[in-house]
């Protein structure tokens, strides 16, 4: 803490201070300034693969010189002059809604969004290849945080997918399906069928809680986050509802035999002692 | 000495003015959150009231793969950073107590969290089963 920098930025005209390390997002982050995200999320590393994210920077010493940058990328310096909505940045975010509609005509998300910016139909030459896919990476993100690694990109330019290595089942997955929780577009698909998930030419055999017989995750799954976290896999095979249910059980039991043992109730239960000393 | 929750169950009546009082102070856009603290009636007398016990070592800190619960050294409550939070359900799954739940909508773990400091549970408890002290 002790050669921690401040440092003096404005954004939108106004005045703030950030320390050293700190992207143009994060600060407009916790000052409440909107920047629109599509593949941002603080737990991963950004990338800039969205392009949403881009703000006009400039500074006193730069000689009027203007930029646009990726504000999840950024670092903030001492004196830069921020400006997050003017109407090139507008201009430039349309056109980036406008192509992500090109891509995926189809996805709710990416109507909803190209709407914001007044896009109804693209003006690009629409995908061939029905995709939700936006290629924006954070399901491989995701899959690297979790220590997996199981699926990456593939091909460049129009090729490029996101998939598994060689496009088979990839060895390294869990079936955790953090991957299709966080995708912004929902375009990874996993099935639960009873005890049985389906995710990426996968089938999970499903851990089932020992209590309720219902799935909680899968066998592998279970086994891979036991081993991390140095737990009991028992801790993992209950569901949650389960280990509510005897945590209120252990804790029923428990106050009874105290409150019979003490002989004294703060509600007359209208019930006898069950235990004599 | 930082305070405690406190629950004595033989006080509860089960009315849920805890639920109710949470729910309201974890409100968000107008829509009343999901209660971090649950009652469970069994008849008088015999009431629970269950919520986060804030285990010194705890399964769910150690369990989140994006270090997104962290401890509140001020009030020593487990805290959820929702911006962090990536959703994958392990927390509630890890919890032995059972005591962590999700938004349904967006898949975000939820938990008590003391209210930073000032639990709305406790100071709306009628019978002063939840106290803060």
């Amino acid at each position: 803490m002790t050669d921690e920098k401040t440092i003096n930025l404005q954004i939108n005209g106004r005045f703030f201070q950030a320390r050293e390390g700190m992207t143009i997002l994060d600060v407009a982050r916790r000052e409440g300034i909107p920047i629109p995200t599509l593949c941002y999320h603080e737990a991963l590393e950004s990338v800039g693969a969205c392009r949403l994210c881009l703000v006009e920077i400039t500074h006193a010493d730069w000689g009027g010189w203007k930029g646009l940058v990726a504000s999840c990328l950024y670092e903030v310096e001492d004196g830069l002059q921020v400006t997050t909505d003017n109407e090139e940045i507008t201009s430039v975010r349309r056109t980036m809604a406008d192509l992500l509609l090109a891509r995926c005509p189809d996805s709710p998300v990416i109507q909803r969004l190209a709407a914001e910016y007044g896009v109804s139909a693209t003006s690009f030459k629409k995908n061939d290849i029905e995709t939700k896919c936006i290629l924006c990476g954070l399901c491989v993100r995701v899959c690297a945080v979790k220590g997996c690694n199981a699926i990456g990109s593939a091909g460049r330019g129009i090729e490029k997918m996101i998939c598994e290595p060689f496009e088979q089942p990839p060895p390294d997955c869990i079936g955790c399906a953090s991957c299709a929780h966080i995708c912004p577009t929902g375009a990874i698909e996993y099935e639960d069928t009873g005890d049985v998930r389906k995710i990426w030419g996968h089938s999970f055999k499903m851990a089932m809680c020992p209590s309720c017989g219902r799935p909680v995750m899968p066998e592998k799954q279970l086994e891979f986050e036991a081993n991390k976290a140095d737990l009991d896999p028992d801790y993992l095979r209950t569901c949650p509802a389960c280990s509510q249910h005897k945590t209120v059980e252990s804790i029923r039991t428990a106050f009874d035999m105290k409150d019979v043992l003490a002989g004294n109730t703060v509600w007359d239960t209208g019930l006898k002692p069950v235990l004599h000393r | 000495m930082e305070k405690i929750l406190t629950i004595t169950p033989s006080r509860c009546t089960a009315c849920r003015t805890c639920e109710l009082a949470c729910s309201f102070k974890h409100a968000t856009n107008g829509r009343p959150g999901i209660p971090r603290i649950r009652s469970f009636m069994y008849g008088e007398g015999k009431n629970q009231i269950i919520t986060c016990f804030q285990c010194d070592e705890a399964a769910c800190v150690k369990v989140c793969p994006v270090e997104a619960l962290t401890r509140n050294e001020s009030t020593g409550a487990i805290e959820v950073n929702e911006d962090r939070c990536i959703g994958c359900g392990l927390c509630s799954i890890a919890c032995p107590f059972g005591h962590m739940s999700h938004d349904l909508a967006s898949s975000i773990a939820v938990k008590c969290d003391l209210c930073q400091g000032e639990p709305a549970c406790a100071a709306f408890c009628p019978t002063r089963t939840l106290e803060y002290k």
